[in-house]
C-alpha cells in the first residue's frame, strides 16, 4: 500500500484532534462520557470485512512443533483455510463448515475430541478475526465471539502482552499507564503510529477487523509413498531390484511433475512374521532420476544382508526439495575443451555420492591448511561437498615457509637408537635442521621438537624430530615423498 | 627431399619402432624427463610407477604435474585413491597444488579390491583430471588392462603406485608407460620399463630440477 493510499484509508483528521480532545478536557467530571469513542482514536469505524469470517484459534500451552504439525493436518478436516502460527498456535477458519458439523458447539466438541486423540490439551477460542483468537487463546481465557458487533468490546478487556510486540514498545505503552488492549485502542491514530510503529497499528487494525488479515495457508508436505505386493516371495537382489524398477519410475514421475528433488529415500523390505529392513538412501544433492535411484539401490542392496526371502516393498521418499536442472554440456569434460561450470559440478558431485555409497559417508574428502605451528595441526581433512570448498574459500596462500614434507605420518614413530644415534633401516644421515617447532605453553600437551630433513640407509629423505625435553627420544614424523 | 620423406613418414599408417606415437602430453616439469618421454606424461592413459620403498621420490616426481593440472581454470578432480599416508595440505600448496581440486579416497574400510573399483569409477566419471592409486597387493593384468580401457573413456590420466618387485618388473603391463624409481644421492635413479613406441634406459634425475622449470 502506498503511502497516499494508506493516507486516503487512514485520513489524519488533525484539525480535529485537538478539539475533540479539548472538549474532553473541559467536560465537566460529573457528565457520562462520550458515547463511541472520538473519531480520531484507534477504532475509527471503517467498513467491515464484506464476507464474515469465524476463526477458532488453537494455542498449545507447551509449544511443540511436531505436535502444532499434527493438529494442522487433523484442523485441515475442518477446514482448507488453516494456518499455523508458529510457536504455539493455529488458526482455523470454520464458517463455512458450521453447517456441515451442525452448529459451533458440536464442531467445537468435535475438534476438542480430535485434539485430545492427538495427545493435546489446547486452549480454543472463536473470533471473527484470526488474531483475536489467537490473542484470546495466548491470554488463556475463555472466548467465545460470533458476531463483529461484540469483538471491540471483547477484545478490549485482554492484556496488551499477549499480542507479542516488541519489548520496548510493551514497556513505553506501560509507562504511558497502557496494559490492555482496549486501551491501546482509545489512542489518537496518528501519534500512535508515529511512536510505536505502523505494524503495530496494524495488527490492532487486524485485531478489530478494520484490515484485511492475509495468512499463508498449511499446506501438508508431500512425501511420495508406494507399496508393492508379490506374489511369490523373491530372494535375490536382482529380483527385488527388478521389482523396485516400476516404483522408482513412479517416484521419477511423481518429482518430474513437481520440479522437485529428494535427498532421502527409504525402501521397506516387507519378510514373513512381520519382520522388516529398511533400505536407506541417502544423495548429496536433490535428485530426481530413475536411473539414478536404481544405480544407488542397486549399490545398497548388494550389500545388505536380508533376515530372509521378501514379501513385499514399500517406497517412501523424504521431504521434497526443489531442484534446478542443469543442462548438460554437450561435450564431456575434457572432451574438446568441454564441460561447463554445471556439467563439471555434477558429474563430479555424482562421483564423490557414487563412492560414498560403497566406501562409507567419510571415505571421502578434501584437505584444508589450518594455522596451526604444530605440524599435525595444520593439515585438516574436509568434506568435499562442504560449502565453499570447491570454490577454495579457506585455502590460505603459503609462501616463505619452511620445506614440509609431503606425506605426514599420522602419529610420530618411535625410531631407535643405537650409541646414541637414530637408526631407520641404518644410522639416519642429518640435512638440513633443526628446525624448533614448540606449542604454545598454554596447550596441555605441549610440543617441542627440534625437526632434521634427513635419509634414511636405503636413500629416502624423511623428516624426523627430537624431543626437546628428556628422554631426548627421536621420532620419524614425515616422508618427503 | 629430405621434407618429403619426412612427410611420408608422417602417414598415420607407417608405424617406425623407435618413433614415438602421436599423441596429446603434458609436461612433467623436468626438462629431461619431458625429452625423454617424447613430450611427458601421456594426456589421456595408464601410466605404472614402481618404486623400491614408499617416499622413493615418485610424489615429488609428479608435483609439477599435479600443480599445473589443478591450477587451471576449469580442472577437474585429482583423486588420490588409497594413499598409505596423510598426504600434507601445507607441503602441497607450497609446492602450488591446487587443494580446492583435489578429492582423497580412503579404502581401508571398504571391501576387498576397493581401491581398483574406486579407480575405475573415478576414471570413468569423467570428472577426474589425474587419478593417483596406491596399491600394494599384486594386480592381474586384466584388471590393469580395464584400467587402462577407463582412462580413454572418461579421458583422464591415472597413475598406478606400486611397490617395485622382481616379480611385478617381469609381468606384462597394459599401461601405456612403466617407470621404476629408486632414491639414489638427491635425486632419483629412473628406469623406463615400458614405453609405447619410446626408448628404455636408466638414468639418474634431480628432483631439485623441476623447481626451476616450473619457475619457483
Amino acid at each position: 500500500m502506498s503511502t497516499r493510499a494508506l493516507r486516503k484509508a487512514f485520513p489524519e483528521p488533525r484539525s480535529v484532534e485537538a478539539p475533540v480532545q479539548l472538549s474532553l478536557a473541559v467536560a465537566p467530571a460529573g457528565s457520562p462520557p462520550p458515547a463511541g469513542p472520538p473519531a480520531a482514536c484507534v477504532t475509527q469505524a471503517r467498513l467491515a470485512p464484506a464476507v464474515p469470517e469465524l476463526w477458532l484459534g488453537v494455542h498449545l500451552p507447551q509449544c511443540d512443533p511436531a505436535l502444532l504439525q499434527r493438529l494442522g493436518v487433523l484442523a485441515q478436516r475442518f477446514t482448507p483455510r488453516v494456518s499455523l502460527e508458529p510457536p504455539d498456535g493455529l488458526v482455523l477458519e470454520v464458517l463455512g463448515s458450521l453447517a456441515l458439523f451442525g452448529g459451533v458447539a458440536r464442531l467445537y466438541r468435535a475438534f476438542r475430541a480430535g485434539c485430545r486423540a492427538a495427545g493435546a490439551a489446547p486452549v480454543l477460542t472463536l473470533a471473527p478475526t484470526p488474531l483475536a483468537a489467537l490473542v484470546a487463546g495466548r491470554s488463556g481465557v475463555s472466548f467465545k465471539v460470533l458476531e463483529q458487533q461484540l469483538l471491540v468490546s471483547a477484545v478490549s478487556a485482554l492484556p496488551l502482552t499477549a499480542l507479542r510486540w516488541p519489548p520496548q514498545v510493551l514497556q513505553r505503552l506501560s509507562r504511558l499507564g497502557v496494559y490492555r488492549i482496549g486501551q491501546a485502542l482509545r489512542l489518537p491514530r496518528a501519534g500512535f503510529a508515529r511512536r510505536f510503529g505502523k505494524d503495530c497499528l496494524r495488527m490492532l487494525d487486524q485485531l478489530v477487523a478494520r484490515d484485511a488479515d492475509l495468512r499463508p495457508l498449511f499446506t501438508v508436505p508431500e512425501r511420495f509413498r508406494a507399496k508393492r505386493q508379490f506374489v511369490r516371495e523373491r530372494e535375490h537382489h536382482t529380483e527385488i531390484l527388478q521389482a523396485l524398477q516400476p516404483l522408482l519410475v513412479q517416484l521419477a514421475e511423481f518429482l518430474e511433475a513437481r520440479q522437485c528433488g529428494i535427498t532421502r529415500i527409504t525402501c521397506r523390505l516387507h519378510h514373513r512374521n512381520e519382520v522388516h529392513t529398511d533400505c536407506v538412501v541417502r544423495l548429496a544433492q536433490p535428485e530426481a532420476a530413475a536411473a539414478r535411484f536404481r544405480e544407488w539401490f542397486a549399490e545398497r542392496l548388494g550389500k545388505m544382508a536380508l533376515p530372509g526371502p521378501v514379501r513385499s516393498l514399500e517406497l517412501r521418499s523424504g521431504e521434497l526439495q526443489s531442484r534446478t536442472p542443469v543442462h548438460e554440456s554437450l561435450w564431456r569434460p575434457g572432451e574438446h575443451g568441454g564441460g561447463g561450470e554445471a556439467g563439471l559440478l555434477s558429474g563430479s558431485q555424482e562421483l564423490i555420492e557414487r563412492l560414498r555409497m560403497r566406501l562409507g559417508e567419510s571415505a571421502v574428502q578434501g584437505l584444508r591448511c589450518e594455522n596451526s605451528h604444530c605440524p599435525e595441526g595444520a593439515s585438516r581433512p574436509v568434506s568435499p561437498l562442504a560449502p565453499g570448498f570447491q570454490r577454495g574459500a579457506g585455502v590460505r596462500q603459503v609462501t616463505a615457509q619452511p620445506v614440509r614434507p609431503l606425506w605426514l605420518l599420522e602419529e610420530p614413530q618411535l625410531l631407535p637408537e643405537r650409541k646414541g644415534w637414530p637408526q631407520l633401516a641404518g644410522p639416519l644421515r642429518l640435512g638440513r635442521g633443526p628446525e624448533r617447532i614448540e606449542s604454545q605453553w598454554w596447550e596441555a600437551q605441549g610440543v617441542a621438537r627440534d625437526y632434521y630433513h634427513a635419509t634414511d640407509g636405503n636413500g629416502i629423505a624423511v623428516w624426523v624430530f627430537r624431543e626437546r625435553r628428556p628422554p631426548h627420544r627421536w621420532f620419524l614424523h614425515g616422508l618427503a615423498g | 627431399m629430405k621434407n618429403v620423406l619426412a612427410r611420408l613418414l608422417e602417414h598415420p599408417g607407417i608405424w617406425r619402432g623407435r618413433s614415438f606415437t602421436r599423441v596429446e602430453t603434458l609436461s612433467t616439469g623436468f626438462s629431461e624427463l619431458d625429452a625423454r618421454l617424447g613430450g611427458g606424461w601421456p594426456k589421456v592413459g595408464l601410466v605404472e610407477i614402481l618404486a623400491t620403498h614408499l617416499g622413493s621420490g615418485e610424489l615429488q616426481l609428479l608435483l609439477p604435474l599435479l600443480a599445473r593440472v589443478t591450477q587451471r581454470p576449469q580442472a577437474r578432480w585429482c583423486t588420490w585413491i588409497a594413499p598409505p599416508l596423510n598426504p600434507y595440505a601445507p607441503a602441497l600448496a607450497a609446492r602450488g597444488v591446487n587443494l580446492a581440486r583435489m578429492l582423497v579416497v580412503r579404502t581401508s574400510k571398504g571391501p576387498q579390491r576397493a581401491p581398483e573399483w574406486a579407480t575405475e569409477q573415478a576414471l570413468i566419471s569423467g570428472a577426474c583430471d589425474v587419478v593417483l592409486t596406491w596399491i600394494t597387493q599384486p594386480l592381474k593384468p586384466r584388471i590393469v588392462r580395464r584400467l587402462q580401457l577407463a582412462t580413454q573413456r572418461g579421458r583422464t590420466l591415472a597413475f598406478l603406485l606400486r611397490p617395485w618387485s622382481s616379480r611385478v618388473a617381469q609381468e606384462p603391463s597394459h599401461a601405456l608407460l612403466r617407470l621404476g624409481i629408486e632414491p639414489d644421492h638427491d635425486g632419483v635413479r629412473l628406469s623406463i620399463l615400458k614405453s609405447r613406441g619410446g626408448m628404455t634406459g636408466q638414468w639418474w634425475l634431480a628432483l631439485d630440477g623441476a623447481r626451476a622449470a616450473v619457475g619457483g
